[in-house]
């Protein structure tokens, strides 16, 4: 089962086999974790084990390894489902922010083919992340924002030119 | 013969309000705390015999509020009012409004406080005293003249503070003299909005200092006792972080000379209870007087630790009006402690207060380790005050031991849900340099202003774990590409509330 989680800004993906065995796309390494009856969680390394420490909150996995603390946030896919957004919502080429926020990702690139639920760019607004998809099969012509730009619900984001 | 009190008022919270109420149940001490409506389920609030709401969460509608806290003890009965430290500790016109409505204020005189809380004045007392004093100004300096004049005669580096100063507000260091108008005119202006007053002075400013400061204590009754010294050399921007006692620089002859000094500090100042003068001591072994905290300090558990006394018991008594009790009189050091502070912050971002709720909270144990905290499982910790949760004392026989307790409790002491800084004072007490005792007063900038926290090293290990707990938790997030969107409106997150490892799901 793949799992997605934004850590500081950064989108990271991991493989889960058996709510066990973690694999990463860019990493060669596996990592085991077992969770015990109790509800602990326990590092295997050969026949090693070492606890180690989470709490689910709402949208948020908080974690602690040896000291060090990380924040996972777990990324809304709202996809400019036209909530409290702006803009025209019922048009699919155009995917707008659904509330005004700054960019903290642009994963699409002008000119990117990309299927319905492509993720195209993350915006970050109310210290929620919000990953903006593709509402259908297209080709990227705009991507009108860069990283760290603040943007509201009027003007797109990314701009597609739909397939058929 | 005097009498103990029957009723004791505590106005703080947090860590040190627990602190005090501990002492007095200890003391068959009737309890009664006062609380903001942010701290209406606190540990301290919960934890007296009896609570009063003194008003919202702004610290100067509630703890700082002197009627409200004053009507609060007459309501009670309360014969007494420990104010903690911060808050309302070293007000002198507080310490004035318990005299006046026969409330016994468990601390000094008003005019002690008077006299310390004013930098100037105190100087110019201590001088008269013979207590060494930093080069400097006498008085507060006004024309440019005469800051220019002081600082040719201390020499150069030199430093410029506020006279109602505290916490590195109102400081500069100045290196050359073409840099002094600059720097008094902008700790002027910093002493004018943090203190409202601004009076600033110079003196010499001391290259590789520590910062060693006694523990005092005087009864009514004309006796005066040093508990020995704490160094707190290790600060970040002014402010400890870690303590310890005793200090690997100072040697039984140094102690017995500062000790006397802070004594003599004690006596010129009129002083009653506990209190603590702070000295810098430089690499030469002489040592300055810096400035007298009227009130029990952040720091005082390594003081117990070491020497065998509980401080805050024994404000208590001396407030009733007893004497110095026995062991105050026949003082020895024992082993060594060492302090950290546990603050709810990001260590990782520039040190910014954190807030949040506290999901996951599991104290470390064992021979030697102490913990005086504040918080708890599900306490919330918010913006309106000082962030300090909890501190965590550890003692050994020795230095190094005393160093492994407190490696091995910080990394036993578990807290999620908003970040903190205990990877950080891990990463101190373990340093080499902290090992080898060189901590001086610039130890954080200069071996640690470059200090990360690592995320990246463990990164896998932290996923894994989160997709674990995820997958347990909340089996329907899943990413998109995989994931059925459709089903997405099914989220059992929004009737589930916060979820905690080791418990049922409810």
């Amino acid at each position: 089962m793949i799992y997605e989680f934004v850590h500081n800004g950064e989108l990271k993906t991991v493989d889960l086999k058996d709510n066990r065995i973690a694999t990463f796309p860019d990493v060669n390494k596996a990592v085991e974790i077992d969770c015990s009856p109790d509800g602990r969680f326990y590092l295997h390394n050969g026949d090693a084990r070492s606890e180690v420490h989470a709490v689910v909150s709402g949208d948020t996995i908080f974690v602690d390894i040896n000291s060090v603390l990380y924040e996972f946030t777990i990324p809304s896919q709202d996809g400019g489902k036209g909530t409290s957004g702006g803009g025209d919502m019922a048009d699919p080429s155009k995917v707008y922010a659904p509330m005004p926020g700054k960019v903290v990702k642009v994963i699409a690139v002008e000119g990117d083919e990309v299927e319905a639920k492509a993720q195209l760019i993350i915006v970050e607004a109310m210290k929620m992340e919000h990953i903006c998809i593709a509402k259908a099969k297209g080709k990227v012509t705009a991507v009108n924002f860069k990283e760290g730009d603040q943007v509201d619900t009027e003007t797109p984001l990314i701009e597609l030119e739909l397939a058929e | 013969m005097p009498e103990l009190f029957k009723k004791v008022l505590v106005a703080n919270r947090g860590e040190i309000a627990v602190r005090v109420l501990r002492a007095c149940r200890t003391l068959g001490i009737k309890t009664v705390s006062v609380y903001s409506t942010a701290d209406r389920y606190a540990v301290h609030t919960l934890m007296a015999d009896e609570c009063y709401e003194i008003g919202p969460p702004p610290p100067l509608e509630s703890y700082l509020c002197i009627d409200k806290i004053i009507d609060a003890a007459k309501k009670a009965g309360a014969d007494a009012i420990h104010p903690g430290y911060g808050f309302l500790a070293e007000n002198a016109a507080f310490s004035q409004a318990c005299i006046d409505n026969n409330l016994v204020f468990i601390g000094p005189s008003p005019e002690s406080i008077q006299l310390m809380g004013n930098k100037v004045e105190s100087r110019k007392k201590m001088v008269n005293a013979g207590v060494p004093l930093i080069p400097g100004m006498k008085d507060a300096g006004e024309s440019i003249e005469q800051f220019r004049k002081a600082a040719d005669k201390a020499g150069y580096p030199v430093l410029i503070k506020a006279a109602a100063g505290g916490g590195g507000k109102g400081m500069r260091v100045v290196h050359k003299q073409e840099e002094l108008e600059t720097a008094v005119d902008g700790a002027k202006r910093e002493a004018k909005s943090a203190f409202g007053d601004d009076t600033v002075y110079l003196e010499k400013y001391i290259t590789d200092p520590r910062h060693i400061e006694f523990q005092v204590f005087a009864d009514s009754h004309g006796n005066a006792v040093h508990v020995f010294e704490r160094e707190c050399s290790i600060q970040r921007r002014h402010q400890k972080i870690v303590e310890e006692s005793p200090s690997i620089a100072v040697t039984p002859e140094l102690r017995k000379k500062m000790g006397e000094a802070a004594v003599e500090v004690v006596k010129a100042a009129n002083y009653v209870n506990a209190g603590t003068v702070e000295f810098l001591l430089d690499t030469s072994g002489k040592f300055y007087f810096l400035e007298m905290n009227t009130r029990i300090q952040v720091e005082h558990p390594i003081t117990e630790e070491v020497a065998g006394v509980d401080l805050v018991a024994e404000q208590l008594r001396v407030a009733s009006g007893f004497p110095l009790s026995k062991q105050f009189k026949n003082l020895s050091q024992r082993g060594h402690a060492i302090e950290v502070r546990i603050y709810a912050e990001d260590a990782g971002n520039n040190f910014m207060p954190s807030i949040g709720k506290i999901l996951l909270y599991q104290e470390p144990t064992g021979p030697g380790v102490r913990i005086d905290s504040g918080v708890r499982h599900n306490s919330e910790v918010g913006i309106d005050y000082d962030p300090i949760m909890a501190k965590l004392i550890c003692w050994g026989e020795d230095r190094d031991t005393a160093r492994a307790r407190m490696v091995k409790a910080l990394s036993e002491y578990k807290i999620l849900g908003l970040r903190h800084s205990i990877k950080y004072l891990s990463d101190i007490v373990a340093h080499e340099k902290f090992g080898s005792g060189e901590t001086y007063t610039d130890f954080i900038e200069r071996n640690f202003s470059d200090w990360s926290d690592g995320v990246d090293e463990n990164m896998e290990m932290a996923l894994a774990t989160a997709a674990v707990a995820n997958a347990l938790v909340k089996p329907d997030h899943v990413a998109s590409g995989n994931g059925d969107m459709g089903s997405r409106d099914y989220n059992p997150w929004l009737t589930i509330g916060s979820w905690r490892i080791g418990e049922k799901i409810k």
